[in-house]
């Protein structure tokens, strides 16, 4: 097997602009050889110029999306659907044109809405979810790109909350460029077993983000990383492996996410050490590095 | 050997005979009830606590918008002082010996002003109400709050900071078992820093159901509470997997955590002390 460890950009800049793609050296100096750009602002990145700084540095781009309140496909006004549609297809553009196998991220909704929805209600919002994704599923089949659906916690969505109730959407989805991103900040919240919930979702696992409990330096919380990666080495997952965390130093993040101190010595010493200790879990469970 | 509460906040708008009842069938040695005297008084709780023989160890207090310590308003500041020493009052009536305190309003997550400022208001606020309560045989317990609940005070070496600040017998710091799995890298050893400062414990596992739902493992927190020779009471406090934890508890939405729940959790917990050696259950 050959896991590709990786560095999510919210470790490095927010908003992620071609002015911070200088960074990719440095990243590929810390040891990683995926870079996962989030498009937060579409207008601010060109496909031309990452792909050529990947290949200077030899480094894989992985595309993420970043879900604010205009960017909802599950939201009540057809209007504002639409406009997430748009931009996850230009997403899956930005994938296509850098070579990344999938779009990954919380794309059924906008990143921070959990209020409380009666049973009808949320059926309403996962079939709007359902709609829209496949409108945009549809449109990455014909470039061969997937969607990479990640659950969040409790506290950020009141749709998709477990790594089954993300089975249960790309079941409704139906489409086979559609799976999961599963992340263990959101799952040591939310799971009642590591093993059980990677089990169940394995054939729709496309990616994997890993994190401590607390955001920081994975290896250094509570997060069960030997029962994590001996379960991907169970199901045969070859795919990436990117580390996630976000600056503190940045308001806009700090509010969606809650991150409200610091949680590591420095955001390069979480990189780092963080890649130390995955490469170290990857050879350990998963063969190689 | 601990001793347990059960927080019957979760018991939402159920009549209180029916909650108290519960706890004693299960064998809880105490009932935690939510402090907001002016809706339900001491004297409403007082029937059905002495109908059970059932004692009350704690006053979970509920900081709504309008009771922040740390409000850039004096006036909500003043307010939560009235508030938090009303459920002083409230608990030294029903024999209750702590009341929890946290200094901001539940889910407002960012700062109004300079952090520091809003943390010398927590200090200042929370040492007047430590002396009130220190006057009444009451005790605060200051919880931090996990990062989407609050910002000012989210780990347990934050609150011992406080603790410390405030520098009075009234308050010491407590310890919840669902926000420091998310916040703190190593909930035993937090608790073993704490000491003698612990004044109250809120149990409930990795995903706030009862401890055996989740995957925190229980036995080493058990047993950094036994070593610092804790003699305060372990409550569990479970809540719904929503954001919106009210409006789930006003909706009656939450069935497992009647009776189910406040079965297994004690068990659970008793079997785990019965397997430190710390009881001998029958």
């Amino acid at each position: 097997m050959s896991n590709k460890i990786g560095l999510s950009t919210f470790v490095l800049a927010s908003p992620f602009t071609d002015a911070d793609l200088h960074l990719m050296g440095k990243v590929k100096g810390m040891g990683f050889d995926v870079l996962e750009i989030c498009i937060e602002d579409p207008t601010k990145l060109s496909s031309a110029q990452m792909l050529s700084v990947a290949k200077e540095h030899e480094m894989e781009i992985s595309i993420c999306g970043a879900f604010g309140p205009d960017r909802d496909i599950s939201h009540e006004d057809s209007k504002v659907r639409d406009l997430g549609i748009q931009y996850l297809k230009s997403c899956v553009d930005f994938a296509a044109e850098v070579g990344s196998s999938f779009v990954s991220g919380p794309m059924y909704s906008a990143t921070g809405k959990a209020r409380l929805l009666s049973p009808a209600e949320r059926k309403e919002q996962f079939n709007w979810a359902v709609d829209s994704l496949r409108v945009v599923a549809n449109y990455a089949q014909d470039s061969k790109v997937g969607l990479a659906i990640e659950p969040l916690n409790r506290f950020e969505t009141d749709l998709i909350n477990t790594v089954e109730q993300g089975v249960e959407l790309c079941r409704a989805v139906d489409l086979p460029n559609v799976g999961l991103l599963i992340d263990t900040f959101h799952m040591h919240i939310e799971e009642k077993s590591l093993t059980a919930a990677i089990a169940s979702a394995a054939p729709y696992i496309f990616h994997v983000q890993v994190s401590e409990n607390d955001r920081g330096t994975p290896g250094k919380g509570q997060v069960r990383w030997d029962e994590f990666f001996a379960t991907l080495a169970a199901i045969n997952y070859g795919g990436q492996i990117v580390i996630e965390s976000f600056l503190p130093t940045v308001k806009e993040i700090a509010r969606a996410v809650s991150a409200w101190r610091p949680v590591a010595p420095s955001m390069d010493a979480l990189a780092i050490d963080g890649f130390h200790f995955i490469d170290g879990m990857v050879t350990k469970h998963l063969g190689s590095a | 050997m601990l001793k347990y509460a059960y927080n019957m906040l979760v018991y939402g708008t159920e009549p209180i005979e029916i909650g108290i009842a519960r706890l004693s069938k299960f064998g809880y040695d105490f009932a935690e009830i939510v402090g907001e005297p002016e809706q339900i008084s001491a004297a409403q709780y007082s029937e059905a606590l002495s109908k059970y023989n059932m004692p009350v160890s704690s006053i979970v207090s509920i900081y709504t918008p309008d009771r922040d310590l740390v409000s850039s308003n004096s006036a909500i500041r003043a307010n939560t002082i009235k508030y938090i020493k009303g459920n002083i009052d409230f608990a030294a009536t029903l024999g209750a010996t702590i009341v929890t305190l946290t200094p901001t309003a539940c889910m407002k997550i960012k700062p109004e002003v300079a952090i520091e400022q809003e943390w010398e208001w927590a200090v200042q606020g929370a040492r007047e109400a430590a002396q009130y309560a220190l006057d009444n045989g009451v005790r605060l317990a200051l919880e931090p709050w996990n990062r989407y609940e609050s910002y000012l005070v989210n780990r347990l070496d934050q609150s011992i900071r406080m603790v410390d600040e405030v520098d009075n017998p009234g308050i010491g710091v407590m310890a919840d078992t669902f926000h420091m799995s998310i916040e703190d890298k190593d909930i035993p050893g937090a608790i073993r820093s704490a000491g003698k400062r612990l004044a109250h414990v809120h149990f409930a596992d990795s995903n706030r159901a009862a401890p055996g739902e989740g995957f925190l493992d229980f036995t080493p927190i058990v047993e950094a509470i036994r070593d610092i020779d804790y003699q305060g009471v372990c409550s569990f406090e479970l809540l719904p997997a929503a954001g919106d934890v009210w409006g789930v508890l006003q909706g009656g939405k939450a069935p497992e955590f009647l009776d189910p729940y406040t079965e297994s959790s004690i068990k659970y917990m008793k079997n785990i002390e019965k397997n430190l050696g710390m009881i001998n259950v029958k």
